[in-house]
């Protein structure tokens, strides 16, 4: 058995509980006979996998479910073996290209030219063409990104490729053209609580809204997180209570602990101890950006309207510098750093003032 | 004289010194009578006679012309004809006693004809002096004489030093080229004239003092003048002799070495280990106080003896009697002496030394046949007595091939050597392999089978000490200050030491000045990063140029960075915060800079990056010292990472293809809510019951918690999957974390199901270890089930058998 996540994942374009009018869309892109590139973008825990897996379905039938894992083998210029896994149905295959770092650029293309250079068997009744399934494209280097727009445009006869990114602000422009770019907003709060009550009903469980909706709000908007939470719920404590104990990732209690830290006191010694939390959050993979929006969104909740300005156009600030360089700690800690001093500035002219 | 076939030559040996003592000082007298009759070679006797004839005519012609001469005193002109007078008279009854005393035999004289001298001493002094005095008239008169003094002294020289083992009393010695010598041993009685003779001397100065002081001064006028004639040519010498100093005052012997005792003594006690071998001879340790006070260095140097038991000869020479390691790798930085060390300890071992350097074609060809014709053994022997001993200079820089060859050389010889004993061993000299680098790659086969020998860097104490002693040979007046400035500027390189003092010596007077002003000599002393960092935080006013100098020669800025980074909070008061701002900021800079540098591999800006550092030292120097943390943390941090990560990836490799997932999502909300879903509210259970096998799946639920909480409902399938990790579960850092999962901690919860999940793989691995009757528990059927989502225990599904995929399935029950 699985998750819910995993398990009330909709098969079918038709299916899908929000943004039904793109859905409709996609369906009509699939009656058409030409099938563009797609470059599906949005936040984490929108939904764009599943779009695209429905849309898989629309395009090959059930068939495109039969999902296996296989790994790739590729041998870079300079020797060097790398093994890449990737899951494939009979019509398309999905990798992670980023998985090998920088050598993403030889999976490329390797794996595009290998499956756009086989036709399929037997294209009665069928597409034309596979489809091959990119994933974290604006995590690409941009070497890798090169090479994937010549080869988009010159094996369009026999493959599609669909690349889901987050953002497409990092996808290079000449890649962002040669696709056709759809959106996947974030599902609203209500909209997470309509989807959270439809899994309760299918599992046979009643929940309040009061819990759904907090559920929500913790979840980020991210549906996913929110599904999750709402069986973690259920696994600790069932019947549900509205007043329930939200289960929420321990990351984000770890940056809001850290943010309070950063309130209590504003000294070099508490700074020590600041960077040791956020080398922690770091080796545990947490990604800079997210600590960078999480550390801003407590500190701005806790301070004056004159310190918030100040303090985001720094956290901007160094989050940039933190995008160029390579050492997100040390950008995390000057971000730590000035925000203390603007704090401890606060503090001392507002007790200034008292007296 | 040394080929006397005479029997007695006892009595020669002791008198034959006496006897070259006669020839310098008789004229014509051979006063000793006994001496005359006791030499019956006529050889010798005859040339004796000879010589002092001739000498008497010599010294006729010579008071001859000395008449005709200018007369330096009348007084000892006087005294010399009275000398003369007296002359006559002594040699007469010289001769009458030699008449008397012709036939008489030699045994029984040698009492009388000492009593005789004492007799006749008187005479005997009277001539001597007179003889000394016309020495010296001969010596002021004519420098020629000078010369012939000389060859007088090289007369005695290659009397009294043989090469061949002679037939007097000796004491044989071996000189620096490994050749022996014999020198002859001197009696005592030689030694108590020749004192005599000294104190006659004296007297006689006394006696004739004033034209003593007239011959000093004429003496010294001369030699003034000789020497000024020499001192021309000398430094004509000097410069026309091209060999350099380091060259010049190269060690030739053991005492003259710079590098450290320990050191040597490893090389040395390594050369002899292959006596047994080479010179067939036992090997044994000389000194074994001595070697065992190096026993710290690997224990190699524990007594060798082949009398106090095998055990401890063992490890350093194996069966074919031949050492354990068949190379020896010095390994140093350039200018410590290893050369000269190898090829001196080689020949002090009796070794003729052959040297393969970097200049020499190296290819794997003609190192094979240099290697072959410097190691094998007889037609080199039958040559030259001295076998080689092959030094493979500059090594580093060799191919890996040829490297290779000389390993597979030594380590074939190793099997060989068991098979077919003492046939044919391709390596049975000792091989010295010279090198800077001692981790350079293509060494990496040599250094297991190596000695290796690390000869470290000369102390500026020992090396101003020697430049010292060069300083008062090529007569320079320098200062020890001087000379120790240049020491340390040296950093350990003798060569580079010396030549400076070589380039420097032009100029008269040496100060500290010249040393620090003269640009050659520099070496680009690289400063460790520990020092860079304390320059870093520590305030000179003093030189400021010195700062940056200190950064670049550190070089590695980015550990550098790391090292203010992890230093910087410390460094200063700064309630405000605002230095650390700042300097996050320039670190945040230099971030920046170095990145797009790697990103953009160019390296237009990379100037820039250590005036970052630069500006973090402004800002963060003070004057007190503080303890810098070397920089650890970044490298430490990056390892976990990369530990976690691995973790994450195999966890998502696990994952089944229908659950639709990225790393990112994984890691983010799934595993993060994993342990909530996984911990249901249960009680945990005691360890004694389960012992005991009771109620055992409610146990395995409380272990198992991190993987799978809805076991309990496939409670057979279970205990069948649980009872081979059985053994396991009682390690007490299982328990602990079990404790751990049972408290649900949030902060510490993805740590923890990675802690678990580790575990897991090491329960499981140790699993197919497990003895077979254990095994056969494992179900087959159940395997055909494959799970859908398996987060924790699909990790290592593919090693891992049907069972724990068992246990899988009823996770997500």
């Amino acid at each position: 058995m699985s998750l819910w996540v995993d398990k009330y994942r909709p098969k079918d374009l038709m299916k899908l509980d929000y943004h039904k009018d793109q859905a409709t869309r996609l369906k009509n892109l699939v009656q058409q006979s030409d099938f563009p590139h797609l470059l599906v973008y949005g936040p984490s825990g929108a939904g764009k996998k599943t779009r695209i897996m429905c849309l898989l379905r629309e395009l090959y039938g059930s068939g495109a479910e039969r999902l296996r894992q296989e790994t790739m083998h590729f041998t870079t210029p300079s020797n060097k073996k790398i093994e890449i896994m990737t899951v494939s149905s009979n019509y398309h295959i999905e990798v992670n290209p980023t998985d090998v770092g920088i050598h993403d650029r030889v999976v490329i293309m390797d794996l595009v030219k290998n499956v756009a250079q086989t036709h399929q068997i037997d294209s009665s009744g069928q597409r034309e063409f596979k489809v091959v399934i990119l994933n974290e494209v604006d995590d690409l280097t941009k070497d890798a990104q090169h090479a994937l727009r010549r080869t988009m445009e010159k094996y369009v006869a026999t493959c599609r490729l669909i690349l889901i990114a987050n953002s497409i602000s990092r996808v290079i422009p000449a890649i962002r053209s040669r696709c056709l770019t759809i959106r996947v907003p974030a599902p609203t709060e209500n909209e997470i609580v309509t989807v959270l009550h439809s899994v309760c009903k299918k599992e046979g469980l009643s929940l309040p809204t009061e819990l759904a909706m907090r559920i929500a709000k913790a979840a980020d908007r991210n549906l996913r997180r929110a599904l999750l939470m709402c069986e973690a719920c259920k696994v600790q404590k069932y019947p549900f209570t509205p007043d329930q104990k939200v289960p929420e990732p321990d990351w984000q209690q770890y940056i809001r602990e850290t943010a309070s830290m950063i309130l209590t006191e504003q000294s070099p010694k508490k700074l020590g101890e600041v960077r040791q939390k956020l080398y922690e959050l770091i080796i545990h993979g947490i990604p800079p950006d997210m600590i960078f929006s999480g550390l801003l969104c407590e500190l701005v909740r806790n301070c004056d309207i004159s310190m918030k300005c100040q303090i985001a156009s720094y956290a901007a600030e160094y989050e940039h510098r933190m995008r160029l360089g390579n050492k997100p700690i040390f950008h995390l800690e000057a971000f730590v750093a000035k925000s203390m001093a603007i704090y401890k500035k606060y503090v001392e002219e507002s007790l200034g003032d008292a007296f | 004289m040394s080929d006397f076939p005479d029997p007695d030559e006892e009595y020669e040996l002791m008198y034959s010194d006496e006897l070259e003592l006669m020839k310098e000082n008789e004229d014509k007298t051979d006063s000793n009578p006994v001496k005359q009759k006791s030499l019956p070679a006529k050889r010798s006797l005859d040339f004796s006679s000879h010589i002092s004839k001739n000498k008497d005519l010599q010294e006729k012609l010579e008071s001859n012309t000395k008449d005709n001469d200018i007369n330096l005193t009348p007084s000892l002109q006087n005294m010399e004809e009275v000398l003369a007078q007296t002359n006559v008279p002594s040699k007469r009854t010289a001769e009458d006693l030699f008449g008397d005393i012709d036939d008489i035999d030699f045994d029984n004289l040698e009492l009388p004809s000492k009593r005789q001298k004492t007799d006749e001493e008187n005479d005997f002094d009277l001539i001597n002096k007179i003889l000394e005095g016309r020495r010296l008239k001969q010596l002021l008169t004519e420098p020629a004489s000078g010369g012939n003094m000389k060859t007088k002294v090289n007369f005695d020289v290659k009397e009294n030093i043989s090469i061949n083992i002679p037939k007097w009393p000796f004491m044989p010695l071996t000189n620096s080229d490994g050749d022996r010598i014999y020198i002859r041993l001197e009696s005592e009685d030689y030694w108590n004239k020749s004192l005599e003779m000294d104190s006659e001397q004296l007297s006689l100065r006394s006696t004739y003092s004033s034209a003593w002081e007239e011959a000093q001064k004429i003496l010294e006028k001369k030699e003034q003048k000789s020497l000024k004639e020499d001192d021309t040519p000398m430094i004509d010498i000097g410069e026309h002799n091209t060999s350099l100093w380091v060259e010049k005052y190269r060690p030739s012997s053991y005492i003259d070495l710079l590098s450290e005792e320990p050191v040597n003594r490893a090389l040395l006690h390594w050369l002899h280990l292959w006596d047994k071998v080479v010179f067939k001879k036992e090997v044994k340790t000389k000194d074994p106080q001595q070697r065992t006070t190096f026993s710290k260095r690997a224990g190699q140097f524990q007594l060798t003896n082949k009398w106090k038991g095998k055990k401890e000869s063992e490890p350093e020479i194996d069966d074919d009697g031949r050492p354990h390691h068949k190379v020896a790798l010095l390994c140093g930085p350039p200018g410590v002496g290893k050369t000269t060390l190898a090829h001196l300890l080689a020949r002090l071992a009796g070794y003729r030394p052959v040297e393969l350097n970097a200049s020499d074609d190296r290819s794997t060809e003609a190192f094979r046949s240099a290697l072959v014709s410097a190691t094998s053994m007889r037609s080199v022997m039958d040559v030259d007595r001295r076998p080689n001993c092959l030094i493979l200079d500059e090594i580093d820089g060799a191919p890996t091939q040829t490297v290779e060859l000389l390993v597979k050389w030594c380590t074939t010889t190793v099997a060989e050597g068991a098979k077919k004993k003492s046939k044919t061993q391709p390596l049975r000299r000792p091989v010295i392999a010279i090198c800077n680098d001692l981790y350079a790659t293509s060494l990496r086969p040599l250094r297991p089978v190596a000695l290796t020998v690390t000869v470290g860097s000369v102390s500026a104490a020992r090396l101003a000490s020697r430049l010292a002693v060069v300083a008062s040979y090529e007569r320079l007046r320098v200062e020890t200050k001087v000379l120790s400035a240049l020491a340390t500027r040296a950093g350990g390189d003798i060569r580079t030491a010396l030549h400076v003092l070589n380039f420097l010596r032009a100029k008269t007077k040496l100060t500290i000045k010249d040393i620090e002003n003269v640009a050659i000599g520099t070496k680009d002393t690289s400063k460790s990063i520990m020092q860079a960092l304390q320059a870093v935080f520590t305030l000179d006013d003093s030189n400021t140029e010195a700062f940056h100098r200190i950064i670049q020669a550190a070089g590695e800025y980015d550990r550098l960075v790391d090292g203010i980074f992890e230093n910087y909070i410390t460094a200063r008061v700064d309630t405000r915060l605002h230095i650390a701002s700042e300097t996050m900021s320039w670190l945040g800079y230099y971030d920046i800079v170095q990145a797009w540098t790697m990103r953009c591999q160019n390296y237009s800006l990379y100037g820039t990056l250590p005036l970052c550092i630069a500006r973090c030292h402004r800002l963060l120097a003070t004057r007190t010292y503080h303890k810098l943390k070397f920089p650890m943390q970044a490298q430490e941090m990056y390892r976990k990472k990369v530990e976690l990560d691995s973790i994450l990836v195999s966890v998502w490799r696990g994952s089944g293809p229908h659950v639709v997932n990225n790393r990112n999502a994984l890691k983010l909300d799934v595993i993060p809510l994993l342990p909530y879903l996984l911990t249901p509210t249960l009680r945990s259970a005691n360890i004694q019951m389960y012992r005991k096998k009771v109620e055992l799946d409610s146990i395995l639920v409380s272990v198992w918690r991190g993987s799978g909480p809805h076991v309990v409902n496939n409670r057979n399938a279970l205990k069948l999957d649980v009872i081979p990790l059985l053994p396991y579960l009682l390690t007490p850092t299982l328990r602990s974390a079990n404790i751990q999962t049972a408290r649900v901690k949030p902060r510490k919860i993805d740590e923890n199901i990675k802690k678990m999940e580790e575990k897991l793989v090491n329960v499981t691995e140790k699993e197919s270890r497990l003895p077979n009757h254990l095994q056969r528990l494992k179900p087959k059927s159940i395997e055909k089930r494959i799970p859908q989502y398996s987060v924790a225990t699909r990790r290592h599904g593919k090693r891992r058998h049907g069972k724990r995929r068992h246990a899988n399935n009823s996770v997500y029950k």
